[in-house]
């Protein structure tokens, strides 16, 4: 996409920083396979740290984090997870977990701040080994922020409560993590604080923080060991991986007190949107970190989402992400700043104002 | 591994040259994902056109290019495939054809030449459909330059010989070509020429070629619009790789040409090996691109 764009959709979109690219120039490289890249090393021996987890593990994307932690988890034949039914590991990793996995999934519905019922995960939950009926559920998984809840965080007294129901029925917890940061930095606490009842996040470092490509697994050091077994068969073991690993580096240093920004400008959208005749958001309840999603009023305008995205990129030159008939979602990252979310509220009266009912 | 290290153990330990550092600085990058990086475009169109196919896919590794085409080809329940008893596919990527894409194997001996006798392949074809003790073939799969048989070359001729054998029973024909372009350059034939009677070809960047990460496959455009999906799934749809793609150009435009030289070494290599007491080697036959496979005996 030309950078003559504002690009909302996502904030997967976010290029390197100079100084990431400078990182990549001069990072010191090795094999990763054989363990000898000192840069990937030195990255997951930081995210470790960080999220006070034994170890962690370098993968190309945050699927193949989730799908590791999750095959890792659930590897005896015969296995269940319960999670949310409108996770991102649920609505958009193809089904992995189960082509691939073969694992099988239990949903819960999900509430609209991003979590899960005790009671209905509880109510879920089948550990007993002499109903042939029944497979074992073995796994529940969180996701934090909730992307499709519009980046709803999930509280540690709530990641608590479920780790201990979890506890108590012998099961393993998993956060998708992907905008991890995004939580910690809206929480105001350390990102260990936030995953301690799980027993393996995934974390990316390719959203929010800007990093090219990549995302982190952490667990114990057990279970890297066996992830990286995992990574390998999948394809995600890579070579001179330390050319990515050193923007990573960067972005878990310089990148997460940027977010805060991002979460503003995501506020001024979501308030710019709900003044505008057609859309549809609570500024107050629905926008807590960087995710915007608003819906059109068709009693109110002629067009629905599709239309209206086109319409912006085509005459504005904007990007929007569309979620279903009515549904929209703009994502705020580092490269969008004030002047352009001023500009984007501008023309979105505009499009609506010229297909109104 | 420090730098101090004469480091023989394998062409995937090779470094980015300067000249593909710098390449990666200026990449012009995009999130891939949503097909909006040019670096990795250009890569993907490059292959194809070198390779005389349709279409490419980058990957993080040929791993996953070797599971991607092998899942493709073989998408419907009750498939098999007939590789090699001594191919990489079968051997060093953790059966991930039988425990993630649900394939069934069927081995053939590995000749010392790398090559497996057609006479072998055809016995193990099997394609009726009406009888419930069978799985369907749907693949026949070969591996150039051979890894485990000592970087052997398999050639044109023997390729298209294959290849007629299984356009003669409807199966599809697979090439793990990770260090393809060493035979390419022993050879002297084009890259295109080498693998036309192939329905997709795993080809990687980050061998001999050294580039940092990657590898790519290609295929008609149908097969490469497929292996974008299974690609996705298995975790491989990375955001802004035109950093990797960036270098990776420079692999297939710079590097071919410094293979004739692995190639000469590597000769130098055994022939050296050879007259060393309680080393095993046959320079002459042993040796034909970049490996030196050699046993130690004590009389």
């Amino acid at each position: 996409m030309s950078s003559s764009f504002i690009d909302l959709r996502s904030d997967t979109v976010t290029k390197p920083t100079v100084e990431m690219y400078q990182a990549m120039f001069d990072a010191k490289v090795g094999d990763d396979v054989y363990g000898d890249d000192p840069t990937v090393l030195e990255l997951q021996e930081m995210t470790a740290k960080l999220l006070g987890k034994e170890a962690a593990l370098f993968v190309p994307s945050g699927t193949m984090g989730n799908l590791i932690c999750v095959l890792n988890h659930c590897s005896q034949f015969g296995s269940e997870m319960i999670l949310g039914d409108e996770c991102h590991i649920h609505v958009y990793e193809q089904g992995g977990c189960a082509t691939l996995g073969r694992i099988h999934s239990r949903t819960v519905r999900t509430q609209p701040d991003g979590t899960l019922l005790l009671d209905d995960i509880e109510q879920k939950i089948r550990t007993a080994k002499d109903n042939d009926h029944f497979p074992q559920t073995k796994l529940v998984c969180l996701e934090n922020t909730h992307n499709r809840m519009g980046g709803k965080v999930l509280t540690v007294e709530y990641i608590q409560s479920v780790g201990k129901l979890c506890q108590q029925y012998g099961l393993k917890l998993h956060m998708d993590g992907a905008r991890l940061m995004n939580a910690a930095i809206q929480l105001n606490i350390q990102p260990a604080k936030l995953v301690e009842c799980c027993d393996s996040v995934s974390f990316c470092l390719s959203k929010g923080l800007a990093a090219p490509v990549g995302s982190l697994v952490v667990g114990t050091h057990d279970f890297i060991r066996r992830a990286k077994r995992l990574r390998k068969v999948l394809g995600g073991g890579m070579r001179q991986v330390g050319v990515l690993a050193a923007a990573g580096i960067i972005s878990l240093t310089k990148m997460p007190e940027l977010l805060e920004l991002d979460h503003q400008h995501a506020k001024l959208l979501a308030q710019g949107l709900s003044k505008i005749h057609g859309c549809e958001i609570d500024p107050e309840n629905d926008v807590q970190t960087n995710i915007v999603v608003f819906q059109l009023d068709p009693d109110k305008i002629n067009i629905d989402a599709s239309t209206f995205a086109t319409i912006l990129k085509n005459e504005y030159q904007i990007l929007v992400t569309v979620q279903g008939k009515f549904r929209c979602r703009f994502v705020a990252h580092y490269m969008i700043s004030k002047e352009n979310i001023e500009y984007v509220l501008q023309k979105v009266k505009q499009v609506l104002e010229n297909n109104k009912k | 591994m420090s730098s101090s290290f004469i480091d023989l153990s394998s062409d995937a330990v090779t470094k980015p040259t300067v000249e593909m550092r710098q390449a990666m600085l200026d990449a012009e990058v995009g999130d891939d994902v949503y097909g909006d990086d040019l670096t990795v475009l250009k890569l993907q169109e490059m292959t194809a056109k070198l390779l005389g196919k349709e279409a490419a896919l980058f990957v993080p590794s040929g791993t996953m290019g070797n599971l991607i085409c092998a899942l493709n080809h073989c998408s419907q329940f009750g498939s098999e495939m007939i590789l090699g008893d001594e191919c990489y596919m079968h051997i060093y990527q953790q059966g991930g054809c039988a425990t993630l894409a649900r394939i069934h194997s069927q081995t053939v001996p590995t000749q010392p030449d790398g090559t497996l006798l057609l006479h072998d392949i055809e016995q193990r074809i099997r394609i009726v459909k009406d009888d419930d003790h069978f799985t369907c073939t749907k693949l026949v799969c070969l591996e150039n330059t051979h890894n485990r048989m000592g970087g052997k070359v398999l050639t044109v001729e023997y390729i298209q010989s294959v290849g007629k054998l299984c356009q003669q029973y409807g199966l599809k024909l697979h090439m793990d070509g990770s260090r393809l372009m060493n035979a390419v350059v022993k050879l002297g034939v084009s890259p295109a020429e080498l693998v036309e009677s192939y329905d997709s070809v795993l080809f990687c960047l980050s061998k001999g070629l050294v580039a940092p990460v990657g590898s790519l496959i290609v295929g008609t455009h149908e097969f490469i619009v497929q292996a974008k999906r299974l690609r996705k799934v298995l975790g491989g749809g990375m955001r802004q790789a035109g950093v990797l793609a960036a270098a990776g150009i420079i692999s297939l435009a710079q590097m071919p040409k410094l293979l004739n030289l692995d190639h000469e070494n590597a000769k130098l290599l055994a022939e050296g090996l050879s007259k060393i007491n309680g080393c095993e080697i046959d320079p002459k036959n042993d040796v034909q691109t970049n490996m030196v496979f050699f046993s130690i005996k004590f009389q």
